[in-house]
């Protein structure tokens, strides 16, 4: 699935995430098992998000991640028309999305191109393999069927 | 919010200084700063052996110590540094004031310098390649970089779409904050947009950089630097130019912060409000003053969404009407809140919120190339991500 982001030979890949952080890594470990998973405390509950280790809210030191539907909203968005880094032809589209089983956790997304989006729109998960081996948890609309679908 | 023990005007800005604000200064930021601060200097009628400390912005280059050399500054007894980046300047003269008021330093300069333009250049995003991983060791850039999430500028339009989004703000609105920005910079010869003024349609038919920003929503970026004194109020008084004095200052984050430099701030409950709303409560309280107060402002604007933001979070407008504020002609010359009068970030030059305090101080003075007459307390702010802060400057008088 790695393509989407890959339009043609001369577009390098994308930036792989270090997945190797005792903070965060377990979301991309999750990620590669094709799963969304957030950091929470294992004994208050509170979410945990962005990933830490130590929980504010009870003091508690443990925490770990915890398997959420691979489903989500869009929250925001914007149409990158601007080229920045070679790994990013433009156009393509980041869009800041709330998850659907936990709204106070947000994620951002890479999609191709200049897709419809509206605020609220129901979107799917999907994992990008990268090169180098790591996953990345990307979103697009529910009723797209192919990951790699550019709407211009 | 804490009750602290803050005294209003017990400390002052004695001096302010610019260097020339170019796009390829051809000097080193290092001489950017010597310049500026030895301008700050003569406009204190202080000599360089008068200053005990020096306040630096994380982001700056230029060390104390390398100012303190270059300028024959016999002994620093204080140095500190605030960030991160456009959040400091405001709370870098709050630095400037706990070294006078704890002692440890009777005369503070407090600078910025950038080669924004021709050095290092902010808006280009991260340098890494395929072959490093983006984030870790705290960054979290590891959740927004691959993503292609890159710049400042791609994360202000999130928040702008989210403020269209939740309140129906509109892009003519955003415009007429560049188009207010530009107007001022008309009578500042020193600004970087001095004779280009800027109309609706050019706005509009300005090239889309991450919709719904286009060109000139976003900042200058520039080479340059500036500066200024801070002393107590009373040694203030005898210095060439007089006392201004900093009446609050005010730093602050919100509940639930978030960490990382830049893009985790989009994880927070909003992100239509910023946390100057938090340094507004702190503001207001330490000042006894309110936004019905305030005579002209200086307010931080890398983009325009951020100024408008801040017309919401510093009660000037309620919340989601900040966009018909400006659009009104609210941060006019004859508007309620007269805003950014040497044409701000936008429109005069992106020192990173060290020309707003600059521009404050000469409100203050009556110096003004767009001056409001009989300005008596000036409102700088210095802006996230991720916590803001600002201050208040008013007349000694």
């Amino acid at each position: 699935m790695s393509a989407a982001a890959q339009p043609d030979r001369l577009t390098p890949p994308p930036l792989a995430p270090v997945t190797d952080d005792p903070d965060t890594g377990g979301f991309f470990a999750a990620a590669a098992d094709g799963q969304v998973a957030l950091r929470y405390c294992a004994d208050c509950g509170a979410l945990l998000h962005l990933p830490r280790a130590y929980c504010y809210r009870c003091g508690s030191w443990n925490s770990g991640y915890r398997v959420v539907a691979p489903r989500a909203r869009v929250y925001s968005w914007t149409v990158v028309e601007h080229q920045i880094h070679p790994a990013y032809p433009v156009p393509y589209t980041v869009a800041l999305v709330e998850l659907a089983d936990e709204p106070a956790a947000r994620l951002v997304s890479f999609l191709p191109g200049r897709p419809e989006l509206y605020a609220g729109q129901e979107l799917h998960a999907w994992f990008e393999t990268l090169t180098n081996g790591s996953t990345l948890v990307q979103w697009r609309p529910a009723d797209s069927q192919r990951p790699n679908e550019e709407v211009s | 919010m804490s009750e602290t023990s803050w005294q209003p005007g017990a400390c002052a800005i004695a001096g302010i200084g610019t260097s020339d604000f170019t796009k390829k200064s051809g000097r080193s930021d290092l001489t950017l700063a010597t310049q500026a601060v030895l301008a700050a200097l003569d406009d204190a009628g202080l000599d360089a052996s008068a200053i005990d400390g020096i306040v630096r912005c994380d982001m700056d280059l230029v060390r104390h110590n390398d100012l303190a050399e270059a300028l024959g500054i016999r002994q620093l007894t204080y140095w500190g540094e605030c960030g991160p980046g456009g959040v400091a300047p405001c709370a870098m003269v709050g630095q400037a004031v706990a070294a006078i008021m704890s002692g440890q330093a009777s005369t503070v300069v407090v600078f910025r310098a950038l080669n924004g333009r021709s050095g290092r250049r902010y808006g280009a995003g991260s340098t890494a390649t395929g072959q490093q991983a983006a984030g870790g060791n705290g960054s979290y850039d590891e959740f927004f970089l691959p993503h292609g999430l890159l710049t400042a500028g791609q994360m202000f339009a999130l928040m702008a779409r989210r403020h269209m989004i939740e309140y129906g703000s509109t892009e003519e609105q955003l415009g007429s904050i560049a188009i207010a920005c530009r107007d001022r910079a008309q009578a500042n010869p020193a600004a970087q947009m001095y004779g280009r003024p800027l109309t609706m349609t050019d706005y509009l038919s300005a090239r889309m950089i991450s919709e719904p920003l286009r060109l000139f929503d976003f900042c200058l970026e520039t080479d340059g630097a500036a500066a200024v004194v801070v002393t107590s109020t009373e040694r203030a008084r005898d210095s060439k130019n007089g006392a201004v004095r900093i009446h609050a200052v005010a730093q602050a984050s919100v509940p639930g912060t978030q960490p990382g430099m830049m893009f985790p701030v989009l994880m927070r409950d909003s992100i239509t409000a910023l946390s100057s709303r938090a340094v507004a409560d702190l503001l207001w309280s330490r000042s006894r003053l309110g936004p019905a107060d305030v005579d002209v402002a200086q307010l931080y604007d890398c983009f325009t969404i951020t100024l408008l933001l801040q017309l919401e979070d510093y009660g000037f407008a309620k919340r989601g009407e900040g966009g018909a504020f400006a659009a009104d002609g609210g941060i006019g010359l004859t508007g309620q809140l007269p805003c950014n009068t040497s044409g701000g970030h936008l429109s005069e030059a992106y020192i990173h919120g060290m020309n707003h305090v600059v521009e404050g101080v000469r409100q203050i003075r009556g110096t003004s190339t767009a001056q409001i007459p009989g300005a008596e307390v000036s409102l700088v702010t210095s802006a996230p991500p991720p916590a803001s802060s600002a201050l208040i400057l008013t007349a000694d008088r």
